[in-house]
């Protein structure tokens, strides 16, 4: 499966369609988005058309519920046993209306909780890292996780690293659940330098910059894994 | 099928494909663009993971002249060092990245002063030609131009968005030491807006705004889907800007 979390007030648009060739501009065989709250509840699972290029993902959430707060959205979508054996590889575009900021695109989130040889990644990819620029810069960094499961809570341990310090945080999801975790900056005087996420099941995870002054998003980036 | 021929093709006519890691850069006034080299997902891998790691830092400007080099050392896998780049002609290309041992994605940062966007660089190849292979591409991709065309011998297709508030341009890299004509057009649907075609010289690169293409939306925002085709090896990375496009903030990403 693959995710990604839409915040009102954004222009996010995703691509369904895979274009690896001109000769490939292949389809998808079914696509079925579920959406849901931080709380796990299921806020709708609208039908979509698969045979979309570009799934305006604004529009199909303020279609769907009116919450108003962080949605995650989930994508189970199938290409062609014989094309892809595995998960389609969505980009994405956002930008929030009305901000000077630059629009971003970025690259969904390839999340276990479908079939898992489907997903094409057979390594241990739940263990994570990113670094960070020292700065100072006015913006606020976190984590955006969202838990996949389907019967059980995932604990994941979040570390954020300043100079030779080590900051930890511990973070238990419930199925269908996704919390914002913030990264401080700053600790004792030492910029943040990197951030690593521990799970013991993969969990949908972004590292995210925003704004200090208008929250409007300026990083929103997979993390990488020490086990390629 | 195409991927097989171009397979033979390169090993009959000697073509070199060195692995090379590179990232894009991007040059604007007021605006700092800093590359961020660790060597951290190397952490736990034991015959990778002892420092220090010197790295060399190679950026080409827009022409494909190596405008300057960066000497840096990693102390160990948790070191992180920012390399500024300096403005090169041409105010875009891109960097190649060379270290022993280097195993971890590395970033390229854009700042406005106030905040920062990233991405992260490519670890693929460069294409080297021979000498009989880069006269026999240059007449023919010349022979092409003529009527607006190249040799369509690598293609990439790419949606790009644009409206009244983001703009969209396109950091065109010619990876490759034959001039690289690259013919980009665009489609809204089955239906092609506009196009251009562009020379790029041997490792030079080229900012094309999205918005050149076509007409711009008069509200929203619209998806375009870019048909790209180049003589050589070539990749691109989309530049997002905002309401002062390219003289305000700017983000970089990398591409499928």
């Amino acid at each position: 499966m693959s995710a990604t979390f839409y915040e009102a007030g954004y222009e996010h648009h995703v691509e369904v369609i895979h274009q690896r060739d001109g000769e490939a501009r292949r389809r998808l065989d079914s696509l079925e988005v579920m959406l849901y709250d931080e709380g796990g509840a299921l806020l709708g699972a609208p039908r979509v058309d698969p045979a979309q290029d570009v799934l305006d993902l604004g529009a199909l959430v303020r279609a769907t519920t009116s919450a108003t707060e962080r949605v995650m959205v989930v994508f189970d979508a199938r290409y062609a046993e014989s094309i892809f054996p595995y998960r389609p590889h969505h980009y994405a575009y956002l930008h929030r209306a009305g901000s000077p900021a630059a629009p971003l695109y970025y690259a969904i989130n390839a999340v276990l909780g479908g079939v898992p040889d489907r997903v094409g990644a057979t390594n241990i990819n739940n263990f994570e890292t990113y670094v960070f620029r020292r700065g100072p810069f006015a913006q606020r960094y976190s984590l955006l996780l969202g838990c996949l499961a389907h019967f059980v809570p995932v604990q994941a341990q979040v570390f954020t690293y300043y100079g030779s310090r080590r900051v930890a945080q511990e973070i238990t999801l419930e199925p269908k659940c996704h919390a914002e975790v913030a990264l401080a900056a700053e600790h004792e005087g030492e910029p943040l330098a990197r951030v690593e996420v521990k799970a013991l099941f993969r969990l949908l995870s972004y590292v995210v910059g925003r704004r200090a002054d208008t929250g409007d998003l300026v990083l929103f980036d997979h993390l990488f894994t020490y086990a390629k | 099928m195409a991927r097989h021929l171009r397979s033979l093709a390169r090993q009959l006519g000697g073509v070199a494909r060195p692995s090379t890691y590179y990232l894009p850069w991007i040059t604007r006034p007021g605006l700092d663009c800093t590359l961020v080299l660790s060597n951290v997902e190397a952490r736990f891998k034991p015959d990778l993971n002892q420092g220090p790691f010197p790295v060399s830092v190679v950026q080409y400007d827009a022409d494909g002249r190596a405008a300057q080099s960066y000497q840096v050392t990693l102390q160990d896998c948790t070191d992180t060092v920012e390399v500024p780049l300096a403005h090169a002609p041409g105010g875009c290309g891109f960097a190649t990245v060379i270290g022993e041992r280097l195993h971890s994605d590395l970033y390229v940062t854009l700042s406005d002063g106030h905040d920062y966007t990233a991405t992260h660089g490519r670890h693929e190849f460069i294409e080297a030609y021979p000498l009989p292979a880069r006269v026999l591409l240059g007449a023919g991709g010349a022979a092409a131009a003529v009527v607006g065309r190249t040799l369509p011998i690598f293609r990439r297709n790419q949606y790009v968005y644009l409206g009244r508030e983001s703009r969209s341009h396109v950091l065109l890299m010619n990876l490759s030491n034959v001039t690289n004509r690259i013919r980009v057009a665009a489609h809204v649907g089955d239906r092609r807006i506009g196009s251009a075609l562009l020379r790029l010289p041997p490792m030079g690169s080229r900012l094309l705004d999205v918005a050149s293409l076509g007409p711009m939306p008069a509200a929203g925002v619209v998806s375009w889907r870019l048909e790209l085709e180049g003589n050589a090896w070539f990749n691109l990375y989309l530049v997002g800007a905002g309401s002062r496009d390219l003289a305000g903030p700017l983000s970089l990403m990398h591409v499928k």
